[in-house]
């Protein structure tokens, strides 16, 4: 298992190129909306000194009198953006079930769907360890795109079952079932905490499977959705222990990122260098998130293959691009 | 107090008690306190016997009550002695039944909660629901008459609204007008179901805050009764006198309520019976509960009376019992000095169970505070909900507004008071936020909070400025914004006072309305008239706009240009005015102009700053009454900004952000910096939801 993890982060390692395209598209994808806002702030600060304060620190005052005027993106300027509070409010709406609105709502689900369409060609290429260049990368991701997409339904329906349903019921009705008499909060909490875990382990658990799935979709080329999930799920059942084992060092990963992170997240802060500075450190945390969620197919990838009867085997073929047709009309003459 | 004197409030209370009486009743008649307690242990007196500060003492209750836990309900009996002070003859009694506004969905409470903030209560389990019945009552008989049994002369009314579905006033027809002066002795019996908590009073588990559970009669004034029915967005109004309670409870609960503990007798069936003693209080509320930590402390001053403090505190919150103790301590301290002294020598703070509802609630001697399992130390939690409701001993307890028409005049002031009042002990305060489900703290270690805008609710304010005025009686209040003009705007105009006048003639006022209306039912108008005489100024002008009305205050800078002060046109010559394409400024190479605007319709006196690229800095004052007024200035240097109400005086400015305006703005920096953080935000909600791919 630990040597699954240790392979997964090599095989991270030796894709700075696959780590910095999807960091960097996760940087693309936020510098419009991050444009917007900042033409809003902008607007909204005008020639007031409170440019002035917030540009030294903070003014709560205006704070307050842009978020009463915000529509839109602006709703999501608050103060839960400033430094780990960032990490701790993401978390904590994904955990409570309050998934962002909006244009923001707009930019995840797009967000997805790049994911979804760029998944295939990164777990091949994970699986290859060897660079495709990006011509070959695109045509592997194209080549799963479909496989991934139709299971992208299971997915969908799976997690919209844990968390308007299974989540609901939980953390509404059983709650409010189990502590309408509770006059202590420090058992409330225990209680949530306990309902957080069993839910999680809910979480994790379709998460792992279907992992797993998309693992066995690339590696072994599977055209079945349905059988890559039959599949999935003999793997995972055969070597529970591993596969949670690894699923959780993988977690411990992802919260020692968020740890540090969470020693060093800049907070309001000054312009100038310090602001650059402060930047560039959430940009590292970022990308250390990217590079975690890497590891965790990577590792994952690895293990599956440890398992085959032929440790490197990759059933789908190395795709080929075709050269462009003039290429070819100059060859031919 | 010594015992000599104890005995003397014995006496004294005997001859306030019987001075008005019509006759003497029979012994059951006889309110018991002092008959019963004269050979018992005497009870410490709360008030010091100085006829200056004594209450009027004209409604006195001796009850006795027992709690079903089982049944949650209460049955009680009780004796009021009124006697009435008001200039006129009533042939009526009315009484308040709090607890029949949570009987129906249909009570002038519950249609006031609907409109403010929607159904949500509407669905609640039959068992969450609580009622006042009143099973009998008598006018006790004078000499050798009998009792005359009142009960079939009862009626429910509805003075403010005419719902006949409501049932918190209970109107009693007497058999005799009852004279100015004159006293009767009404004898009550009732039961009722204590309910899960509406309004801060009710139960949960086996923990209970019973407050306004008992029938309570009205004010009488010189143009009638004055017993509103109980509305949403307001509280009480009552008059002062002794409260005689012998409240019956599961043996070994920890019992705390309104006045002193005389002593506890165990009925061998189970139950106890706590007796509680107070003088010169308004209410009477009480709680029990098994699990109470039940702590002491004292809080002593070298020129103000000597207090203990009883503090019933969940085991949960043990850590925090300092924190409790500190704030009540600092309270008494603070609202001591600057008002006057808190007149009673105990005080009980209770911190709420979880989830119960009954937090941040004052009553006489006897307060609930309200904290949270993790309270980080840089939180205001539970100081300033603690510094907030002991500070209502004072503003509420002492000085007994009328809260059903004048709310703010407790709640505005006390509100101002605690942001003071944590201003000056409980620093530093950080803006925080909680996070999974509410539990977790996280504290903006460098956000502080500001007395004048959080700790005054500015941002509440702003948002409601213009729902209601102020003078509306509080019990017509849009519901669902009452607080913001109850609470806040009155905080906000109090520090604007304080900021105008200055803090010594501000503090002078309120100290003199403290101490003039102590044991009384003051008006606004006295409110007003104390801050004008200190301020020996005519103040009326601001009391009209803030109170009077809805205005909205709002100045900024409209302009602000700066150019040579050279441009073509036509100059005085030698006989005739000449065409001149550079005319050169005989004061200066610049001519700067400044345009400051009155947005709201409120006024106010504001200064205007103007300040230069060279330092130099003009400060002007603008009456703020015109709609706008501008600033001309040719000088050798260019402005480079310019603020109304630098100093932010007028803390009412529902829009600060225009108040100033500079030539070189640093807008783009500070966006820059903001969208920084936010796109980090954004790349971070992105990797969060990427978990699912």
């Amino acid at each position: 298992m630990m040597r699954a993890v240790f392979d997964g982060v090599q095989r991270v390692l030796n894709a700075p190129a696959l780590v910095a395209g999807l960091y960097l598209a996760t940087l693309g994808a936020v510098i419009p909306m991050g444009l917007a806002l900042h033409e809003s702030i902008d607007t909204q600060l005008g020639n007031s000194l409170a440019a002035d304060r917030m540009a030294d620190g903070v003014d709560t005052v205006w704070w307050d009198e842009f978020t009463a005027r915000s529509t839109g993106i602006e709703r999501t300027f608050r103060p839960q953006i400033i430094g780990f509070a960032a990490v701790l409010s993401n978390l904590s709406a994904m955990a409570d079930n309050a998934p962002p609105r909006g244009a923001v709502a707009a930019l995840v689900i797009g967000y997805l769907l790049v994911w979804a369409f760029l998944v295939g060609g990164v777990i091949d290429r994970l699986a290859r360890q060897r660079p495709l260049r990006g011509a070959g990368f695109f045509s592997a991701c194209g080549h799963y795109v479909f496989r991934i997409a139709r299971l992208g339904v299971a997915v969908g329906f799976v997690y919209w079952l844990l968390f308007d349903v299974v989540h609901r019921w939980l953390f509404d009705d059983l709650v409010r079932m189990l502590t309408r008499d509770l006059t202590v909060e420090r058992n409330a909490f225990l209680l949530r905490m306990m309902l957080y875990a069993l839910f999680g382990l809910l979480v994790v658990g379709v998460n792992l499977l279907f992992d797993y799935a998309k693992i066995r979709i690339v590696v072994e080329d599977r055209r079945s959705v349905l059988g890559a999930l039959l599949a999935a799920w003999r793997f995972v059942r055969r070597r529970p222990g591993a596969t949670l084992g690894l699923y959780l060092v993988n977690g411990v990963l992802f919260v020692a990122v968020l740890g540090a992170y969470a020693v060093v997240a800049p907070g309001v802060g000054a312009p100038g260098v310090g602001m650059w500075a402060g930047f560039l450190t959430g940009q590292t945390y970022i990308a250390a998130r990217v590079f975690t969620k890497l590891v965790f197919y990577a590792s994952e990838t690895a293990y599956f293959q440890s398992e085959l009867a032929h440790a490197a085997y990759v059933a789908a073929p190395e795709p080929q691009w075709p050269d462009s047709p003039a290429a070819e009309a100059i060859g031919r003459s | 107090m010594s015992i000599g004197g104890r005995c003397l409030a014995i006496v004294l209370t005997a001859t306030v008690l019987g001075a008005g009486l019509i006759g003497s009743a029979g012994p059951a008649a006889q309110p018991s306190p002092t008959p019963e307690r004269a050979g018992q242990q005497a009870p410490a007196s709360s008030v010091p016997l100085d006829a200056r500060t004594q209450s009027p003492r004209n409604a006195n209750y001796s009850i006795d009550v027992t709690l079903d836990h089982a049944a949650r309900t209460l049955t009680g009996r009780e004796v009021l002695t009124w006697r009435n002070i008001s200039p006129i003859t009533t042939s009526e009694l009315r009484f308040h039944l709090y607890y029949n506004a949570w009987r129906n969905t249909r009570s002038t409470w519950m249609r006031g909660r609907a409109r403010g903030r929607g159904l949500a209560q509407h669905g609640r389990p039959e068992a969450d629901w609580g009622w006042i019945d009143v099973t009998r009552m008598r006018l006790l008989g004078v000499g050798d008459r009998l009792p005359i049994d009142l009960t079939p002369d009862m009626a429910f009314i509805a003075p403010d609204d005419g719902n006949t579905d409501d049932r918190t006033v209970l109107a009693v027809a007497l058999p005799e007008p009852v004279a100015p002066g004159a006293t009767v002795n009404v004898e009550v019996e009732w039961t009722s179901r204590v309910p899960r908590t509406f309004a801060r009073t009710g139960s949960i588990g086996n923990y209970y805050f019973i407050a306004q559970w008992f029938p309570k009669i009205g004010v009488l004034e010189a143009d009638g009764w004055n017993c509103h029915q109980f509305h949403t967005a307001t509280e009480f109004y009552a008059d002062y006198g002794l409260y005689d309670v012998r409240l019956t409870v599961p043996t070994g609960w920890v019992l705390g309520a309104t006045g002193r503990e005389q002593r506890i007798t165990d009925n061998g069936d189970g139950t106890s019976t706590h007796h509680y003693y107070a003088e010169d209080v308004h209410d009477f509320a009480w709680t029990t509960s098994p699990d109470f930590l039940d702590l002491d402390a004292r809080f002593e001053h070298p020129d103000l009376p000597d207090v203990d403090i009883r503090l019933l505190l969940q085991p949960e919150h043990a850590g925090q019992a300092d924190r409790h103790i500190a704030a009540t301590q600092a309270t008494l301290k603070l609202f001591g000095e600057w008002f006057g002294a808190y007149p009673y020598d105990e005080i009980t703070v209770v911190d709420p169970a979880w989830q119960s509802g009954t937090g941040g609630m004052e009553y006489p001697t006897l307060f609930t505070a309200g904290s949270r399992w993790l309270a980080p130390p840089a939180v205001e939690t539970p100081e300033g909900v603690t510094v907030h409701e002991a500070g209502h001993q004072f503003f509420y307890g002492v000085v007994g507004n009328n809260e059903f028409e004048h709310a703010w005049l407790d709640e505005g002031l006390t509100t101002f008071a605690t942001a003071r009042a944590l201003d000056e002990f409980f620093t530093p305060s950080q803006m925080s936020t909680r996070f999974f489900g509410g539990f977790i703290p996280w504290v903006f270690d460098d956000i502080p909070r500001s007395r004048a805008t959080d700790g005054n609710r500015w941002a509440g304010y702003r948002r409601n400025a213009r729902m209601d005025a102020q003078a509306t009686p509080t019990y017509r209040y849009w519901p669902g914004t009452a607080g913001s003009i109850t609470y806040n705007k009155t905080a906000l105009w109090l520090h604007t006072l304080e900021r105008h006048l200055g803090w010594p003639t501000l503090q002078r006022a309120m100290s003199a309305y403290y101490d003039a209306w102590r044991f009384r039912h003051p008006s606004p108008q006295a409110f007003f008239d104390a801050i004008g005489d200190a301020a020996g100024t005519d103040l009326r002008w601001f009391f009209d706009q803030v109170h009077g009305t809805a205005a909205v205050f709002d100045y900024g800078v409209a302009e602000l240009t700066t150019r040579r002060a050279t441009a073509r046109g036509f100059f005085e010559g030698d006989r005739r005015p000449v065409f001149d394409a550079d005319a050169p400024s005989t004061a200066g190479a610049y001519e700067s102009t400044v345009v400051v605007r009155r947005y709201g319709d409120g006024i106010f006196p504001v200064d205007v700053v103007v300040e230069f690229d060279d330092g130099h800095v003009e400060r002007e004052r603008w009456n703020g009454r015109a709609q706008w007024t501008a600033y001309r200035y040719v000088r050798d240097a260019r402005v480079s900004m310019a603020i109304v109400d630098p100093d932010r005086v007028l803390l009412l400015d529902v829009n600060f952000t225009n108040n100033s305006r500079t030539t070189t703005s640093r807008a783009a920096t500070a966006a820059t910096k903001w969208s920084l953080k936010w796109i980090v935000w954004l790349q971070d909600v992105l990797m969060t939801y990427a978990f699912f791919v």
